[in-house]
């Protein structure tokens, strides 16, 4: 017969085996009994006592129990009703030990939970594939890697390059949208085939077209769906809507559908895209403001891509020196998880060794156990369980406190990733993928299974292959325990503390990493200061005959609010704003070749900008009022450039240009030295910043463009430092402030300059908060686990030290000998720890600033830690230990 | 079965057991005591293995079984052949000749 005309009858007996469970247990029940009771009866009849023949028929079936057993196992559907009585089973045996199966699924939790929250960030921000159409073609195309790209450039190169299927470019835009409330709205401007090129269609309407990027007339603009939300409450028919942004209008021919970002590495959260019309400005090959993207020819490769655009730009480079510095192709993909995927792997590294402390702590909990149960197993032994079957029951055990362990350990996680997402801040790309989802909690499961299956096959083994004599022995001496098991408890120890100590290192790297960063002096006093972006670009107050004027009253207005001490203007905040350069010459010094010619960051500012940041000025004075377009043009510098530039002179009246390849360049000349100050990297070394006073910067008073549209306020407030408030809570003034001069005008990007610094240092402060966490978490279970095992040591050595002390032993030396067995494994612990730190110090090499990964003081500072935390976990039961009674313990015998 | 005849072929119960139902239905100690008989006394078949074969077989349709009175007035549940438990009977049988002849021949050779 084949096995597939059974299946009808087997799957019924399988249903009924399962859901009809008592009823068919009491007919195995009655039917095996039945059979003893006609086995007696005939056994009277043969003439036997009928008690005697009771006994002789129970005799004879070896045991009603063990007969239904044998059924059971061959029953359809045996597995799974073996396992659900094992499970149930486990669970009765857990809830009778609630000490230790608390202190067990804390453990537990904390290292699953731990895992499976970094690894939710993992797989949203490395794992998962960015949410374009086949990304892994799309790359990135800048100068070194990071700089935009001059108009006639990208045009060259799009035009000589063949290995890419698309390419385009992307410009950042932002404008006014003038209404109640007026606002600056960020968007990018871009050519048809970027949008294109990412396969996401928009959710209503139409993308661009190539006829878009000629568009002159009445230009087409697509907005995001939040934007449209926002704005439009999402009506409909929002295709044709003219929206004008900054004086010019447009008109509405598509929504991007919801989430949508690219390319998440720059201009996050743009809320509107529009044609790049690059008019007259394709010639230039001086101002770069396009980032480029393109997709990989699916014949190119990489590498290829690189060597081309390489070569084009050294061809371009010898036709126009100076203007076409290395060319990088890099994938978007790397251009979005950036330098945080080490950061990332390493914190994975980490919660996995937490996972692993956690999982050595519950083995040698259960181990311990293990002696308790000894009896237990070896009567069931000898009752004729089989070894595999009680192997199968103790994993059951630790499975189902894996699984209990997981369940929590995915609440902590929930809990958990909300706080690391917000403590990550904008330092954590992708933040919106990052989640538990369906495949975060698969692998958790998986890794819970796994868990227990690791830490309780060990025990499991151990116990199941119980020996009935040693059980005997060992039960009734309770001396010393079998010198096997100790061996492995004590390495269990030694390698928890051996991982303990690695997540020390790291986290003492950290620490002192985080330490000279915050030791950085950013050269200015943030504390007390509130900055905001006035945008004057697309209002009535755009023309740039009105801008200085408007400035100057909105600075006259807010100096005048309470609690205000001082208030200035600076185009681009340090830190956080743009960072601008510009080439330059120094009156009287030899030419350098036009790729040699030195640059300097630029900001603009209006005078007292120096005094609210208090960023002293080291010698000279401050740009002034009496500075104005037609004086002589005047500079100050950072002392970086004073000191570069003229190292053995006083900078103040010496002269630059800013336009070297002029025939007759115009001079400025030095007027002040300030400290330098943090331009943008907040650890990076100093480099060379000049500013200008708005007053004499022709581009600021005679452009029209966006770009020179806005400023940034700096106010000092008397908070911190007079009073006890936030400075922020001045921004409601000064908005009103501002609005009372004119209403359209948008005051943007409120934040205290505190916030700007500690978001310039998120992502240290979240490898360091988490690397942290996870080695604290690990000094206390490591610690627990010292513990533990001394504590174990200490019940089993109880005779043992009964004796010593009959004998004369005095209590200090009974601590020593506790203490000693317990410091013995935490040394073997300490030395392979630090030897597995040193082997991972090299990871730590990208994550760590102004320490070195070897630096000895860390490591035997956490060293130190390690074994002060080790030797109080072995000494509260070595004093337990010296008040044994010596009678009492010689009587239990 | 005795302990001696635990490694038998797979199967030998099972066809052992078919045969003893194949007159008629039976409880659990009377297929033991039928499969004595038939054999002659070779084959005890104790309960540990009895029931286990019984069960199995029910799964896989060869029995049906239905609570009865005995002969002396027990409750008892009476095992009896289906129409798949004939056909099985039948197909093991054959094999079993099959073997039993091919067994002959091999011991035979010289």
């Amino acid at each position: 017969m084949s096995p597939f005309s059974q299946t009808p009858s087997r799957l019924r007996s399988a249903l009924r085996n399962l859901f009809t469970r008592p009823h068919v247990e009491r007919e195995l029940d009655a039917d095996v009994r039945a059979y003893v009771d006609l086995l007696t009866d005939e056994k009277v009849r043969a003439g036997m006592d009928r008690n005697d023949a009771r006994r002789a028929a129970l005799v004879e079936l070896g045991g009603i129990e063990r007969v239904k057993d044998e059924v059971r196992e061959v029953r359809t559907g045996a597995v799974l009703e073996t396992t659900a009585r094992d499970v149930r089973y486990a669970i009765r045996t857990l809830i009778r030990r609630p000490g230790f199966t608390v202190v067990a699924v804390i453990a537990l939790a904390l290292g699953i939970g731990a895992t499976s929250a970094i690894f939710s960030v993992v797989n949203g921000v490395l794992l998962r594939p960015l949410p374009y159409r086949d990304p892994d073609g799309l790359v990135v195309i800048l100068h070194e890697g990071r700089n935009p790209v001059a108009p006639a450039n990208y045009l060259d190169w799009k035009r000589q390059s063949s290995l890419f299927s698309s390419f385009g470019a992307a410009e950042y835009w932002s404008g006014t949208v003038t209404g109640d409330v007026p606002e600056r709205v960020q968007g990018l401007k871009v050519t048809s085939d970027v949008l294109a090129m990412t396969g996401v269609r928009p959710l209503i309407g139409r993308s661009f077209r190539a006829d878009d990027d000629a568009t002159t007339g009445d230009l087409p603009i697509i907005l995001s769906w939040g934007y449209w939300q926002r704005r439009f409450a999402g009506k409909p028919d929002i295709l044709g809507t003219s929206l004008i942004v900054s004086g010019t209008s447009y008109t509405v021919v598509g929504v991007m559908p919801r989430g949508f970002d690219f390319p998440m590495f720059w201009a996050p959260g743009v809320q509107m895209w529009t044609p790049l019309a690059l008019g007259e400005r394709a010639s230039s090959r001086q101002s770069q403001s396009l980032r480029l993207f393109a997709r990989l020819r699916r014949d190119a490769s990489l590498e290829a891509a690189q060597a081309q655009m390489s070569a084009i730009a050294a061809n371009l480079e010898r036709a126009f020196p100076g203007t076409n510095p290395a060319v990088t192709v890099t994938p978007l993909a790397t251009m979005v998880v950036g330098d945080i995927r080490t950061a990332l792997l390493v914190l994975l590294g980490a919660v996995g060794f937490v996972l692993l402390i956690a999982c050595a702590n519950v083995a040698h909990m259960l181990l311990a156990r293990a002696s308790a149960r000894h009896r237990e197993m070896t009567v069931r032994l000898a009752l004729g369980a089989s070894r595999a079957r009680l192997l199968r029951q103790l994993l059951t055990e630790s499975v189902v406190l894996a699984l209990v362990g997981g369940t929590l350990g995915i609440a902590l996680a929930r809990l958990g990733l909300r706080t690391l997402v917000a403590l990550a801040g904008t330092s954590l790309p992708r933040a919106d993928a990052i989640g538990l989802d369906l495949y975060v909690l698969a692998v958790t499961t998986v890794i819970s299974l796994l868990t227990g299956l690791g830490f309780g096959l060990l025990p499991a083994l151990r116990v199941s292959r119980s020996e009935m004599s040693e059980a005997l022995r060992d039960g009734a001496r309770g001396s010393t325990e079998g010198a096997g098991r100790s061996r492995i408890r004590s390495i269990l120890v030694a390698s928890e503390i051996a991982l303990a100590l690695v997540l020390l290192a790291g986290a003492g790297l950290a620490m002192r990493s985080f330490a000279a960063l915050r030791a950085i002096d950013p050269g200015f006093d943030p504390r007390g200061v509130l900055s905001a972006v006035v945008s004057l670009y697309g209002t009535a107050e755009a023309p740039p005959g009105r801008r200085d004027a408007f400035y100057t009253s909105t600075l006259e207005r807010v100096r005048q609010l309470p609690g205000v001490e001082s208030a200035s203007l600076i185009n681009h905040l340090p830190i956080a704003g743009d960072i601008w350069g510009l080439q330059f010459l120094i009156e009287g010094r030899p030419r350098p070749r036009p790729a040699d010619v030195p640059r300097s960051t630029f900001r603009v500012v209006y005078p007292g900008y120096f005094a609210t940041m208090r960023l002293p000025l080291l010698r000279g004075r401050d740009v002034a009022e009496t500075d104005r377009a037609d004086a002589p043009r005047v500079v100050v510098v950072n002392d970086f450039f004073a000191r570069r530039y003229w190292p053995n002179e006083d900078a103040v009246g010496k002269r630059v240009t800013f336009n070297p390849a002029a025939p007759a360049p115009t001079w400025f000349t030095v007027v002040g030295v300030v400290k330098n100050d943090v331009q943008s990297d907040w650890s990076a070394p100093a480099q060379e910043e000049v500013f200008l006073p708005y007053s004499q910067e022709r581009e600021y008073l005679q452009s029209d463009g966006g770009h020179v549209g806005y400023m940034t306020l700096v106010v000092r407030t008397s908070c911190g430092a007079v009073r006890a408030c936030n400075p922020a809570s001045l921004a409601p003034a000064i908005r009103d402030a501002v609005g009372s001069l004119d209403r359209s005008v948008p005051v943007t990007d409120v934040q205290t300059m505190e916030d700007v610094i500690t978001g310039a240092n998120a992502r240290p402060r979240f490898t360091l908060v988490l690397l942290a966490t996870f080695a604290a978490v690990a000094l206390v279970l490591a610690a627990v686990g010292i513990y533990g095992v001394i504590s174990y040591a200490v019940s089993r050595r109880t005779h043992e030290i009964g004796v010593r002390v009959a004998l004369g032993a005095s209590p200090s030396a009974v601590v020593r000998l506790v203490v000693a067995q317990g410091m013995r494994v935490v040394t073997v612990g300490v030395v392979i720890g630090l030897a597995g730190a040193l082997l991972a110090s090299r990871l730590m090499t990208q994550l760590v600033y102004g320490v070195r990964v070897t630096d000895p003081m860390t490591y035997v500072g956490v060293a130190a830690l390690l074994g002060a935390v080790a030797l109080v976990a072995s000494y509260i039961p070595a004093r337990r230990a010296t008040r044994i009674d010596p009678l009492a313990a010689m009587r239990t015998d | 079965m005795t302990d001696r005849q635990t490694n038998l072929l797979q199967g030998t119960l099972d066809l052992l057991i078919l045969k003893s139902l194949a007159l008629g239905e039976l409880h659990g100690l009377g297929v033991a005591r039928r499969v004595e008989q038939i054999t002659r006394g070779t084959f005890q078949v104790k309960p540990g293995s009895l029931f286990p074969a019984l069960y199995r077989m029910e799964e896989a349709g060869w029995l049906t079984s239905s609570w009865g009175a005995s002969e002396n007035n027990r409750r008892a549940k009476y095992y009896k052949l289906t129409a798949a438990g004939r056909k099985q009977l039948d197909a093991e049988t054959s094999e079993w000749k099959r073997i039993a002849v091919a067994i002959g021949f091999a011991l035979q050779a010289t």
